[in-house]
């Protein structure tokens, strides 16, 4: 035996087989080639103001220009440049089948006073949380409890969403704005459709989706189904449908931006339908909205998240928020 | 260790592929990672191996865009990723090292009396070469065994660490003479080497 010999056979020695375990490292791999970049340079292409931006301007800017016809207090500044601003994006379920709406997307976004850097966090639905003591518009008092958080809007309406929401991550809420099922598959459809590119095919019959993997330009009903779909798509919960939905928002503030400037009248049209399918709170004035939509300007890049959580220890089918994390993720938004 | 590929698609092409289908690397994964992982938990004991063969592959795959086409086989590319990742452990590899030289030694398995014999020569050298191995320079040793314990030819192991193939067969010579001295008093065979 050379040295060589003697060395090769200490290595077998010192040798362990491949573990099970192994497969962990396949699926760290696996979610690295499905995570898409985020380079600077891909948000820079997404240009001005992206997604939640344009919800956040174009949506409250609409429909105060359909509803309140003559601009009123033109010469209040409030929310203008120079002023952070939070807003809460609740996309409730309006199943018109007896039930309450839920709101199973909610979003969590921050301008800051420069308008650069605009930072959205997605919450999960799931997530189980301790709901602070509230009253309802109407005056009736819910005692406080523990439980999921999109369980909050359908009993205590937006004012208990609020409270619940600032109490969690200590951040105040400027501005609510609600949009139903709805007026999300008409603002889709009033785009003439928004691309998406599917990994594979999908058939979930739950939500009537059925697509061949590859690109596609999704219909409003189409696109709820999408953005709704838990099964059939990514892993099935509600994090994957998460990641998902601001996939599309992003595809879609694209399709926005583009009709604005290609398409004046198809871009009318979206924003007709916004005005009627969007509800601000408090309600904003033009003048307002209009000194808000002029500070962004041209620059400035989104940033989008998702609330830090783990598996929660009471229920394990539901989540709870890693207080550390989270407290750090919502920093920014305390800050101007 | 493993076979480089031969009917199915090379390497190369299936990382060619990779790039418009980022999801199908994983299927590099499949053909390579139980190799690596036999490689590196020699060098870095099973718990660390795990890990860096899992990084060895995120590694890899955000380089893909830079992969050599030409290159068919990609165990080169993949064990000189390896090999930096080993290098953040080295102290690991040193405790592993210094463990089994002081450690007892197995004794002979049962078998056929050349067998038995070649193994009483491998146990009574376990412990002065592990003190060789942990002697040596790092740029050394992980010539020796990427030759040694990841079966790669000359040529392969000057594509893993990026240097020519001179200095491959200068580097094993030195690793190789170093062993060689430290076995000196207790290799039995070490006239015939």
């Amino acid at each position: 035996m050379d040295d060589l010999d003697l060395i090769r056979d200490l290595g077998r020695g010192l040798e362990h087989p491949p573990p099970a375990s192994l497969g962990r490292q396949r699926n760290r791999l696996l979610d690295a080639t499905r995570r898409r970049r985020r380079g600077p340079g891909r948000w820079t292409l997404l240009g001005v103001v992206a997604a939640v931006t344009a919800a956040a301007i174009l949506v409250p800017a609409v429909i105060f220009h359909g509803r309140d016809a003559a601009p009123v207090a033109t010469r209040t500044t409030a929310p203008a440049g120079g002023t952070p601003l939070n807003v809460l994006f609740l996309g409730s379920d309006e199943r018109n089948d007896g039930y309450p709406p839920r709101s199973d997307t909610m979003m969590l976004v921050h301008v800051p006073a420069d308008r650069q850097r605009v930072h959205a966090v997605s919450i999960p639905r799931d997530s189980l949380v301790r709901i602070p003591a509230c009253t309802d518009r109407g005056g009736k008092a819910y005692p406080a409890r523990v439980g999921m958080i999109n369980s909050v809007y359908p009993v205590g309406g937006v004012r208990c969403v609020i409270k619940t929401v600032e109490s969690l991550t200590s951040v105040r809420i400027d501005r609510v704005v609600v949009i139903d099922f709805a007026g999300f598959r008409g603002m889709v459809d009033a785009l003439g459709g928004v691309p998406i590119t599917l990994p594979r095919s999908v058939a979930d019959q739950k939500s009537g989706l059925k697509l061949s993997a590859g690109k596609h330009r999704l219909n409003g009903t189409q696109a709820l189904a999408y953005v709704r779909a838990r099964h059939g798509l990514g892993d099935g919960s509600d994090l994957s449908r998460i990641k998902r939905q601001q996939q599309f928002i992003e595809s879609l503030a694209r399709v926005a931006r583009a009709r604005m400037t290609g398409n004046p009248v198809q871009f009318a049209k979206f924003l007709t339908v916004m005005a009627t399918s969007v509800e601000t709170i408090p309600r904003m004035s033009l003048g307002e909205l209009r000194a808000l939509a002029g500070s962004f300007g041209k620059g400035g890049s989104i940033e989008l998240d998702t609330v830090p959580v783990r598996p929660s220890r009471r229920d394990p089918n539901r989540l709870e928020w890693d207080p550390p994390k989270a407290e750090r993720m919502f920093a920014t938004f305390r800050t101007p | 260790m493993t076979a480089p590929p031969t009917a199915q698609d090379s390497d190369a092409s299936l990382i060619e592929g990779s790039l418009a289908d980022p999801e199908s690397f994983a299927a590099l994964f499949d053909r390579y990672s139980a190799m690596l992982y036999r490689y590196v938990s020699r060098r870095l004991g099973p718990e660390a191996a795990e890990d860096v063969v899992g990084e060895t592959f995120l590694v890899a795959f955000s380089k893909r865009h830079r992969y050599d086409l030409a290159q068919r086989d990609a165990r080169p590319w993949l064990f000189g990723i390896a090999t930096k990742l080993v290098a953040r452990h080295h102290r690991t590899e040193a405790t592993r090292y210094r463990a089994l030289r002081r450690s007892p030694v197995d004794g002979p398995v049962e078998g056929p009396a050349d067998r038995v014999a070649a193994d009483v020569t491998a146990s009574a050298t376990r412990p002065a070469l592990a003190e060789a191995l942990s002697g040596l320079a790092r740029r050394d040793r992980d010539v020796l065994l990427l030759v040694a314990w990841g079966d790669l030819a000359y040529e392969e192991v000057a594509r893993a660490l990026g240097i020519p193939v001179g200095t491959v067969r200068s580097r094993l010579n030195r690793a190789r003479r170093k062993v060689r001295a430290a076995l000196g008093d207790t290799d039995p065979t070490r006239e015939e080497a």
